[in-house]
């Protein structure tokens, strides 16, 4: 094993790790002590068992498995279909292209169905915003659609009642109405840039004139839209095509993760993200192998500058990061704006003088104005419409390409918490007669200082759609339980204006009621059904639908490609006015807040709280933190020294007189005298899987600084949460294993850490013998400088291959069981982890042709395949964990218990039929997805009349690289020198982890590759 | 071992057990070791017998379907009704309305019939009995097989002879693997997959041929079937 050589960067899974070092003192809190282990906690014992016991349960399971196994089981029904539908036939899967909204903007989706009952979620390769990847939350619907904690009836004050019922009385009230012309009737809907929406809204005017539709979401974008209005005088819809950046600044923006275009930013963003293009791409963009029409790799790559409080996904990707407060960041904006827009420096003098000498900023905006047109300033939708004006002057003064304008797509492009007021202020004074919400969940989602519920009392009338019993419904007159989207008819428009049909994949499974029948109902038209009243909103004949021979023959080809024909979106370039911008910031001082400034975070996980109840974004790790489960107060290293805080502590945490309790968790790289919370958590409403996991966020949030801006004190309780934390088990003993390099070194080829991490090696088991017929050799390359650590491929995994989530108990203990992991280390800079940098590392099985695993097995379950997979028998398995412990990689995961037994009857109705179902007692791991191989082989097997043909480079993609927007991962045979992944072994940044151990693993990662701009060296 | 000196016990010179009970002890300890490898012999054999993988058993199912009738004497081919069998891993089960199709037309008011008339009548499903049964985790694939040359015969047996449909083979992972392992004897040319009479005059030479021109190659790999 090589030494640790102490001049070489060193990485860290936790602050905890980074300061027990070597000699490991037990720390106060759990997860510490996990490391020293050999086992995980609860792995060595039966909990609350003697040996006694244990003999008896031995003796006992014996018994019963003897019993068991001597009967025969009763024969197995079939059921075939009385008129069988003609695209149906059993055992093949169908693929259907539909469409899903979040935040208003839409994202293509091709789901499979398997007898009628959606199982896998992908994107649409047709829709240009999903372009055939998805996200966590796309990838997590697949859950959603069986959670059987939706609303199941429709409920009139808390009484069982029905959809008729409420369409009659829906019939009443609108012949009431009619003498006001509605007036008083006024629909809260969440953010939709739907056309459906759009024509739903139009045909309810024409019944109700004066009714009126308002928008609220927590999580707005009217900052991008006052911004622009700011900068130039009307409000655009603003976006970015990183394909053409190489100098990128992100202030408080997590491009690569959030927002309505965040897969296609990570693709843009991956592509140049290495230091040359790969591949067939690299050479088609480069017209050839020529050398001399090869860029430099500088030119190629690009550069990325983060600002922000706490790490987000994208600030793990920065080359430089700098670790700023919320509300400094609008310094920050000034300052470079005072560089770069020369003509309004001395407007924002006052507001940059807290940077006005930083060396960050000056370096930063060198670099800008260096690289002009591919450079480009982003601002999230945390900050104030200040910040991006300025954003937007500083790209439109560099002449930026990256950045695009357009007509707003959204229906409605003020969504804030101001709607809210205004509706609390019309309710008290008795102006609303029936208020009809859409938005989700906007009790608990309101800040802190509307009393929403209270004005929900003082309208008459309260109608919440939503898809669970949750905080509103129990303040609203009528619950109407909603469809879910893979259920629904309707529509979408994602960010570039495509705009794609959401056609549902099976009936409402709980009698939900879809979008359009409920504003059909309202619209005069309550017997129609969605699919007529879609259809219908589509009629219109246009250039598309004459080419194509009519409608039906053009909505059949919609329906097939779920895109309508793309219409390229409309581009504006405004006029920048710079004196409205410095007229605006003239007046405007910085006043830094004393003590420790709150910082509210949009969680990965559950968004705003309205995936709160999806058991798998719930277990999921956080991108930075590994908590799954809840939310933490993020804080510095230095922080918590300073005060005396440590991880997982509980401490109160007041803001205003408002108080919540929150445990904390120490994150390096995060700014000083700040906490960060996620929003989403702490939840009271209907679902039992969301209510009471972690702490409300939103009870602290107000109107005026809903993101930061109020100061925070922190007390202790005392009290301690474990929480859980999936970084810390499976250790991996300091060694090299997550590898980075600077664009300098790869340019001169000098990677001596990689290097020492390949080459070969003697061995005293024999080589693994290739006895394949067609020669495949199955293998991954995962491309660490792509990969943002966005975990949708775990869940795209745990989709694919019916894992099943364990619980935070379970978790704690070290029993999750997801296939695939992210890792994340934290690089320290300088010696300490206060300017952390991070690595993330995606690790499942690595499939070693020398597998330490199966030399332990005494019952041989896993063995290897003749194409080299390390076979795992789950028949054969019996349990020893042998094989786990001898892991390496720790990549083997363990049933404890009988995880499924816990499914509730719709959740069983989503596993794929394809891949095993396993039971207690039984070691599981990451198979390459060897039934996608399967059916890649039988399908050209059978082929040209069973003569069949090999399988092609690309036709085998395993469900994490289909998820991958950024293309981190590519998977192929090594037997063809030609395909992805044997191009990517032998690319000079590939190595193999743990490669002493002389595993020979078949999956190879590529180290990450950083393009640190000299001056801040 | 040894008693208490202070216990009663050890003061009386009374035996518990007479000395020949040490044989009776040995010859029972040896009884329960014999008694345990009969015990896994026989499980072994149980396991592989027609007593547990239902070979040769006949299932009765809720429509006297007669593969006789049907096969032998009308001729009608296997993949009229499992339409599947070339296409997916499921040979496919004809729906209710394929016998309507004919039986519309022909002995439409034939009491034998009167379960396929509800079925088609009340848009309920037939429950059929599954015959051949593979445990669940075992993935086969029947347009694997059928495109490269096995038979239908070759594993079901001579279902034109049968009255109610039976497993032919044990359809256990041994017999799984006697084939994957040679499986020439097995293979035929395509024109006769779905033959119940066809008959090999030399089966290792017609299957080499078959081997080489479907290009078979069988693998053993777990994979392969469990995943």
């Amino acid at each position: 094993m090589p030494q640790i050589d102490p001049t070489k960067p060193r990485f860290w899974r936790s602050v905890e790790d980074f300061t027990s070092g070597a000699d490991r003192p037990k720390a106060a809190h759990g997860y510490p002590e996990l490391v020293g282990r050999e086992f995980p906690v609860g792995a060595t014992e039966i909990d609350g068992a003697t040996r006694r016991d244990f003999l008896k349960l031995v003796g006992l399971t014996a018994a019963g498995t003897m019993a068991a196994g001597c009967m025969r089981n009763p024969p197995e029904r079939i059921l075939p279909y009385v008129r069988q539908p003609a695209d149906i036939r059993p055992g093949i899967p169908l693929h259907y292209a539909t469409s899903t909204s979040l935040g208003g903007y839409g994202i293509g989706l091709l789901v499979t169905s398997r007898e009628g009952r959606p199982i896998k979620v992908e994107g649409n390769p047709d829709h240009p915003a999903s372009f055939g990847a998805s996200g966590t939350f796309e990838q997590a619907l697949a859950y959603g659609v069986y959670d059987p904690q939706r609303g199941k009836h429709v409920k009139r004050k808390g009484e069982l009642s029905g959809w008729k019922s409420f369409k009659a009385d829906v019939i009443s009230r609108l012949e009431a109405a009619k003498a006001d012309n509605g007036k008083k009737i006024l629909f809260l809907d969440g953010p939709t840039a739907s056309p459906f929406d759009g024509w739903l809204r139009k045909q309810v005017g024409k019944t109700l004139p004066e009714a009126k539709f308002v928008t609220f979401t927590s999580v707005d974008r009217d900052a991008v839209f006052d911004g622009t209005e700011l900068a130039f005088g009307q409000r655009l819809e603003t976006r970015f095509d990183f394909d053409k950046a190489r100098v990128v600044l992100a202030l408080d923006d997590d491009f690569l993760e959030s927002g309505p275009d965040r897969l296609v930013h990570a693709r843009d963003f991956a592509r140049h993200r290495v230091p040359a293009p790969d591949g067939a791409e690299g050479a088609a963009s480069l017209g050839g192998d020529d050398a001399k029409t090869r860029p430099s790799a500088g030119e190629w790559m690009n550069r990325l500058y983060v600002a922000e409080c706490a790490y987000s996904v994208t600030g793990g990707q920065a080359d430089h990061r700098l670790r700023v407060r919320g509300s400094d960041i609008i310094c920050l904006a000034a300052a470079l704006y005072a560089r770069l827009v020369p003509d309004g420096a001395a407007d924002v003098a006052a507001l940059a003088a807290p940077y006005k000498d930083s060396k960050w900023v000056a370096a930063v905006a060198k670099d800008l104005s260096s690289r002009g047109a591919q450079a480009v300033v982003t601002v999230g939708t945390r900050q104030p419409a200040e910040v991006h004006a300025l954003a937007a002057a500083i790209n439109a003064t560099l002449k930026s390409e990256v950045v695009e304008y357009g007509r707003p797509l959204l229906l409605d492009t003020k969504s804030g918490s101001s709607t809210l007021k205004d509706i609390v202020a019309q309710a008290n004074a008795g102006q609303i007669d029936t208020l009809v919400i859409t938005a989700w969940n906007p009790v608990y989602a309101a800040p802190s200082d509307i009393a929403f519920a209270d004005a929900l009392t003082k309208i008459p009338n309260v109608v919440y759609y939503g898809q669970f019993e949750d905080e509103t419904s129990v303040h609203a007159h009528w619950f109407i339980p909603a469809a879910h989207d893979l259920e629904s008819w309707g529509d979408s428009t994602s960010i570039d204006g495509t705009v794609a049909i959401q056609q549902p994949l099976i009936a409402p499974l709980f009698d939900g009621v879809q979008r359009g029948e409920l504003f059909g109902a309202f619209a005069g038209m309550p017997d129609s059904t969605a699919h007529e009243l879609l259809r219908e909103a589509h009629s219109q004949t246009s250039a598309d639908m004459t080419a194509n021979g009519g409608f039906e023959p053009w909505w059949e080809r919609v329906l097939q490609k779920g895109v309508l024909s793309p219409t390229p979106p409309d581009t504006i370039t405004p006029t920048l006015q710079t004196a409205k911008i410095g007229e605006r910031l003239r007046p405007f001082k910085f006043e830094r807040i004393e003590g420790i400034e709150i910082n509210y975070v949009v969680d990965n996980k559950v968004h705003d709280g309205r995936y709160g109840d999806n058991a798998w974004l719930q277990e999921l790790p956080e991108p930075l933190t590994k908590v799954v489960w809840g939310n933490v107060g993020m804080i510095s290293p230095a922080m918590a020294e300073k005060n005396g805080l440590a991880a997982e502590e509980i401490v109160k945490l007041t803001v205003d007189g408002r108080t919540i309790e929150v445990p904390l968790f120490v994150l390096p790289g995060h700014a000083e005298d700040s906490i960060s919370l996620a929003i989403g958590y702490g939840r009271t409403g209907g679902e039992a899987i969301a209510r009471g996991v972690g702490s409300n966020a939103n009870a602290l949030r107000t109107t005026s600084a809903p993101w930061f801006g109020s100061r925070a004190t922190l007390a202790k309780t005392g009290k301690s949460d474990r929480l859980g934390i999936t970084q810390e088990h499976w250790a991996m003993e300091g060694r090299p294993i997550a590898l980075t390099a600077e664009l300098a070194d790869v340019k001169r080829k000098h990677l001596p850490m990689v290097e020492e991490q390949n080459g070969p090696q003697p061995s005293m088991m024999d080589e693994w013998p290739n006895t394949s017929p067609e020669g495949y050799r199955w293998a991954m390359a995962i491309d660490m400088a792509k990969c943002t650590g966005c975990n949708a491929c775990i869940l795209a995994c745990e989709s694919e291959n019916n894992i099943l989530i364990v619980g935070k108990d379970q978790v704690r203990r070290g029993r999750e069981m997801h296939w695939l992991r992210v890792d994340r280390y934290f690089e320290e800079v300088d010696g300490s982890l206060a300017d952390a940098k991070v690595v993330v590392q995606p690790m499942a099985c690595v499939q070693c042709e020398k597998a330490p695993c199966e030399y332990v097995c005494p019952v041989n379950a896993t063995v290897h395949s003749d194409e080299g997979l390390n076979d795992m028998v789950y028949n054969r398995c019996v349990g020893t964990r042998y094989c786990a412990n001898n892991c390496p990689y720790k990549v083997r995961r363990f049933n404890y218990l009988n995880w499924h037994n816990s499914l509730q009857g719709t959740y069983e109705m989503k596993m794929n039929p394809d891949v095993t179902v396993r039971a207690r007692g039984v070691m599981e791991k990451c198979t390459y997805c060897v039934q996608r191989i399967e059916q890649a082989r039988i399908a050209t097997r059978t082929e040209n009349h069973g003569v069949g043909r090999v399988i092609r480079d690309g036709e085998v993609v395993t469900a994490c690289q289909q998820s991958c927007a950024s293309g981190a991962i590519s998977f192929g045979s090594l037997h063809d020198p030609k395909s992805e992944v044997s191009k990517k072994h032998a690319d000079e940044r590939a190595y193999a982890v743990l490669w002493e151990l002389n595993t020979r693993p078949r999956t190879r990662h590529l180290a990450k590759v950083r393009n640190p701009n000299p001056e801040l060296a | 071992m040894g008693l208490n000196p202070r216990s009663p016990m050890a003061t009386t010179s009374h035996v518990l057990f007479p000395r020949w009970s040490n044989h009776l002890v040995r010859a029972a300890l040896g009884a329960v070791g014999i008694g345990a490898g009969m015990l896994l012999i026989f499980a072994f054999a149980y396991f592989r017998s027609p007593l547990f993988t239902r070979q040769n058993e006949p299932i009765n199912q809720p429509v006297e379907f007669d593969h006789r009738h049907h096969v032998r004497d009308h001729g009608i081919d296997c993949r009229f009704c499992h339409t599947t069998v070339e296409k997916g891993e499921s040979a496919g089960y004809p729906p209710t309305e394929v016998c309507g199709s004919c039986h519309g037309q022909v002995w439409n008011k034939s009491p034998y019939l009167a379960t396929i008339r509800a079925s088609l009548f009340t848009n309920k499903p037939l429950e059929w009995l599954r015959v051949n049964d593979l445990r669940d985790y075992v993935y086969f694939n029947h347009s694997a097989h059928v495109n490269k040359g096995v038979g239908c015969a070759t594993c079901h047996g001579r279902v034109d002879e049968m009255a109610a449909v039976f497993k032919h083979p044990p359809m256990n992972m041994g017999w799984c693997l006697d084939c994957h392992r040679n499986p020439n004897h097995n293979l035929r040319p395509r024109e006769f997959i779905t033959s119940m009479t066809w008959k090999a005059e030399d089966p290792e030479a017609i299957g080499a041929a078959v081997a080489k021109q479907n290009n078979v190659h069988t693998r053993t790999s777990c994979s392969t079937c469990h995943r």
